[in-house]
């Protein structure tokens, strides 16, 4: 296609990618309109905008301490799965392994676990535990339930370096737990980026769990806090926007600014089958 | 090391919680839904009542806002171990199902002998389950019709005693009127508790209830049917907007409030909102007696509020039991109604001077509430509200018939009551 | 085996077994209670617990919620993966032919994906909003009740979910698409083939395998949906968006129906497994072992 033309379309499909993430914009213009003007539309456009919605809901609502809460739990996830996920991984991908095969189908079947079917039992052991409405209960049950997916996609990532080093390592005399910290985590930094990012975004967007298991701004979390938004007698559609264009800070961050470690995550699972 | 030292200290200090707190002050902590108006009267009162009790502290915490929510924090908080928490606001619905759970104080052996007299006895009726009484009645609400007395008055009416009334007088004035965005009865049909009671309230104009005294379900079919066709029909016809199941107290409230409807069945709480100085319907709007069935008895508007249980656990029951009583005594409950758009539980208030110039209202709604009938005081009422919400939601969006949607209530609801048993 | 070999074997096992100690307690254990709880009369606030058999199964075989729940769950299921797959593909193709702004477009993309599933919830709640919502405002209607009227509501549901997880398929084609040797191109442009032709014979075969692949997560994703439909709609108006997670999860806290609730959950667990499982037979033929 000639180049004037070709630039032509490249346009177009970006146009159309905007008006796709339109509701989005819109949602963001409505945490920006003042609250009179929310009902009366047409007129789209506000004539001026304001931060009202946005000191209402980090003064005077609970979503401040929600969105500590979610940082708090999704980073110790991550930091979990991790440390669970890459000696497992390690092991996978390069040891030597009785019923490799059967444990690696296992490991896959249940990254298709639905959350509904161990909601129930997870209930009346975290009740035991007393574990209900703290965060240990949301972050242990967080990282289990990321655990297989990032195993697997860790494994893939290792499956990929080059096995040179490891074995002028083991030429060198360091056990496995020495390659495996000096040798194969520095390789693996950019698959472990791409694992923690997406281990992160589950944790933060994560619901079923969160909601189940919080009671309190104790522990709840900012999907929760979000869905549970108060309104009293009419609903502030502005503070709503508001509070949900904080609670996609960060996962916006990771699309715009580390889209290249969340785009190889996400392809790493399906591209190496 | 010393840090360590010292956090060992404080570790074993705070371990050793029990001599330490006989000589501290005492710290209450009552959870009540932050109550809405001008000002919020409880923090003043939680006050007084520290002044009364030396080396008492009260801390009111608010619960989250809606009744499913707190419910859910309640549930999580109260099974196991010590809640944290020694009087608690409570749904007058969920009084015998904490009851049963044992999560509440028994009051009765400290209640003196006609220490309940004052209150309405259909509150002190949900306090009481098994012959013992489990808490203490705060505030009260019941189901009325609000109706645009300009607009009656404009065509010689009066507030319809029937619902074939009702609706004759809706066509007549919307006729008269040619105003298109004019609506005719406005009241709840969207699928949560809300819906429910209008449907009891369909129920009890037509001779007929949920639950009998000796446990039947649905004990005439028929009827019940009946009442659920008719409010279908309201729909179905025109006389209540197509948006009605979408509709709760706040969705049905704002439009009356702004003028576009001629009826609207709501809770006490309203008026307050209707005679604000910037309503388009200041002075216009006059409160009557829910309208009957032709040949059957008067409409009865359903009760509903809030009690004020003890937890069962509390370190300080006395002292609990103490505030509740506080709080629902004859003082505490004129400056809540003074403060906010609640309704006392006490008889007298409801012609106490100071009250009824400030809420001319009250005397009228003492009638109401009188008259009242209460939803099923039962502990499995959340089952029963949450397993027929469904079926009433899809009669009034005409997806089922009424006769299958109650025959499918029942076969539910018989097999989850036999499971408890 | 040697003794290196065995402890290698060893290791490897220690490796593993934070792992496994943790998926075993958290996933799997649950996984088997889930089904000893379902043939259970199971109330713990009022302290009801006692073996009942296949009691809840054999009422669910007759509950009208339950089939009617089934039947939303498969339609919701069959529509949202259709146009998922069908706009992802045309989104990769458009995206890969791309030259300037990729990286833009993508992140457009990305922006509906990544974020909470309560924020779309809530974001299209207010698009759907009778009088000032987006959508009635440009269609010009008056107040269409989107997420009142029990025909428009589970419509309105699966164009949420698609708007959401359509990025995902579109940017799996994408990978897919732009590891396709520049030479295959070429080769299809020496033999005279058409662009439709090209897509025809070179693209979408090759494409195959990934759709195949985004078709099974997109499916075990929406067999067990929650969020959207629970906060957006809560399962109403009238049931018409209830789909078997809900009526589980309703059934478990708001009815406190621990055993009855389960005894759902397994049925939806069975329905997951058993497309996972029919799935990976289809993709097994040419998988390489890792």
């Amino acid at each position: 296609m000639r180049r004037p033309a070709r630039t032509a379309v490249d346009l177009l499909v970006l146009v159309a990618l905007a008006a796709y993430a339109a509701p989005f914009f819109w949602q963001l213009l409505t945490s920006l309109k003042p609250e009179g003007e929310l009902m009366r539309v047409p007129p789209l456009l506000p004539s001026r905008l304001t931060l009202a919605h946005y000191r209402v809901v980090l003064e005077q609502s609970l979503i401040p301490r929600a969105l500590v809460n979610s940082v708090g739990i999704a980073t110790l996830t991550t930091l979990l799965a991790l440390v669970l996920g890459v000696p497992g991984a390690y092991a996978i991908a390069r040891l030597p392994l009785p019923g490799k095969s059967a444990l690696l189908l296992a490991i896959v079947a249940s990254t298709a676990f639905p959350q509904i079917a161990t909601v129930s039992p997870l209930y009346l052991l975290m009740r035991a535990l007393g574990l209900r409405d703290t965060w240990a209960g949301l972050v242990l049950v967080h990282a289990s339930f990321a655990l297989p997916l990032t195993v697997w996609l860790l494994a893939g990532f290792i499956r990929e370096l080059p096995l040179a080093a490891e074995e002028a390592a083991s030429v060198d005399g360091a056990g496995t737990v020495g390659t495996l910290r000096w040798v194969v985590v520095p390789q693996l930094l950019p698959g472990l980026a791409s694992t923690a990012l997406l281990t992160f975004l589950f944790s933060w967007n994560e619901f079923l769990f969160a909601y189940t298991f919080t009671a309190s701004e104790a522990s709840r979390t900012i999907p929760v806090a979000l869905a549970l938004f108060p309104g009293v007698y009419e609903v502030p559609w502005g503070d709503i926007a508001a509070a949900s264009m904080l609670a996609s800070l960060p996962p916006v961050l990771i699309v715009i600014v580390l889209q290249r470690f969340l785009v190889s995550g996400l392809v790493a699972g399906a591209l190496k089958e | 090391m010393r840090r360590l030292l010292l956090v060992l200290w404080v570790a074993v200090l705070s371990g050793c919680g029990g001599s330490a707190l006989e000589r501290g002050p005492v710290t209450l902590v009552f959870k009540y839904a932050r109550i809405l108006g001008p000002a919020d009267p409880v923090p003043e009162l939680l006050r007084e009542f520290e002044a009364a009790h030396p080396n008492v502290r009260v801390r009111g915490e608010a619960l989250p806002w809606t009744s499913d929510e707190q419910h859910q924090f309640y549930v999580i908080n109260l099974e196991g171990r010590s809640p944290g928490f020694d009087v608690m606001m409570l749904d007058v619905i969920w009084v015998p199902e904490f009851a049963r759970a044992g999560w509440l104080l028994d009051l009765t052996p400290g209640l003196h002998p006609g220490e309940l007299a004052p209150y309405f006895p259909s509150t002190v009726a949900a306090a009481t389950d098994h012959g013992r009484v489990w808490a203490l009645p705060w505030n009260m609400n019941v189901g009325l019709l609000y109706y645009r007395a300009d607009l009656l008055g404009k065509y010689g009416l009066a507030p319809p005693e029937t619902f074939d009334e009702l609706a004759r007088q809706v066509v007549r004035i919307r006729a008269g009127e040619r105003d298109p965005a004019l609506d005719g009865y406005l009241w709840q049909a969207k699928q949560y508790e809300g819906l429910v009671v209008n449907v009891l309230e369909a129920f009890w104009a037509n001779g007929t209830r949920l639950l009998a005294d000796d446990g039947t379900l649905f004990p005439e079919p028929g009827r019940a049917a009946e009442a659920l066709g008719f409010l279908r029909g309201l729909i179905a016809s025109g006389v209540s907007p197509a948006w009605t199941p979408a509709a709760d107290e706040e969705l049905s409230r704002r439009a009356f409030g702004d003028g576009r409807a001629v009826f609207l069945r709501n809770w006490p709480y309203a008026m307050d909102l209707f005679q604000a100085r910037d309503s388009p319907v200041r002075g216009r709007v006059g409160i009557a007696p829910l309208p009957g069935f032709a040949g059957g008895p008067r409409g009865a508007g359903s009760t509903g509020g809030a009690h004020l249980g003890v937890s069962r656990r509390s370190r300080h029951p006395e002292l609990a039991v103490d505030l509740a009583r506080f709080l629902t005594s004859e003082r505490a409950q004129k400056a809540i109604a003074l403060g906010a758009a609640l309704s006392p539980t006490r008889e007298v208030l409801y012609h106490d001077p100071g009250l009824v110039r400030s809420r001319p209202e009250l005397p009228a709604l003492h009638a109401l509430m009188r008259a009242g009938r209460s939803r099923p005081v039962t502990p499995y009422y959340l089952l029963l509200s949450s397993t027929v919400q469904p079926e009433f939601s899809a009669v009034l969006v005409g997806l089922k018939a009424p006769a299958r949607a109650i025959g499918d209530a029942r076969l539910r609801l018989s097999h989850f009551l036999d499971a408890l048993r | 085996m040697t003794g290196r070999t065995r402890a290698a074997r060893r290791q490897a096992l220690l490796l593993l077994a934070p792992t496994l100690v943790a998926l075993t307690a958290l996933t799997v254990y649950p996984g088997c209670w889930v089904v000893w709880l379902s043939l259970q009369h199971r109330v713990p606030i009022f302290g009801v617990a006692r073996f009942a058999g296949l009691d809840n199964f054999a009422f669910l075989a007759v509950d009208p919620r339950f089939w009617s729940a089934a039947r939303t769950t498969a339609a919701f299921t069959a529509l949202s993966v259709a146009l998922e797959l069908l706009l992802g593909v045309a989104v990769a193709l458009a995206l890969a032919r791309q030259e300037r702004g990729r990286r833009l477009g993508l992140s457009l993309l990305l922006l509906a994906w990544a974020m909470p599933s309560v924020v779309t919830a809530k974001l299209y709640e207010w698009l759907y909003h009778p009088t000032a919502g987006l959508i009635n405002v440009l269609l010009g209607a008056h107040a269409i009740n989107w997420l009142g009227d029990p025909r428009l509501a589970l419509p309105a549901v699966i164009l949420a979910d698609v708007w959401r997880s359509m990025p995902f398929v579109a940017l799996l084609c994408y990978a897919r698409l732009r590891t396709i040797p520049a030479e295959l191109y070429e080769a299809a442009q020496v033999d005279g083939a058409g662009r439709l032709a090209t897509l025809g014979r070179v693209t979408l075969p090759l494409l195959g395998r990934i759709v195949l692949l985004a078709l099974l997560f997109r499916t075990l994703d929406a067999l067990r949906a929650f969020d959207i439909m629970f906060v957006l709609t809560g399962g109403g108006p009238a049931g018409t968006t209830e789909t078997l997670t809900v009526y589980a999860y309703r059934s478990l806290f708001q009815m406190l129906q621990l055993g009855f609730g389960s005894a759902i959950s397994v049925v939806v667990f069975a329905l997951v497994m058993g497309a996972a499982w029919a799935y990976l037979r289809l993709l097994r033929p040419r998988a390489v072992v890792a």
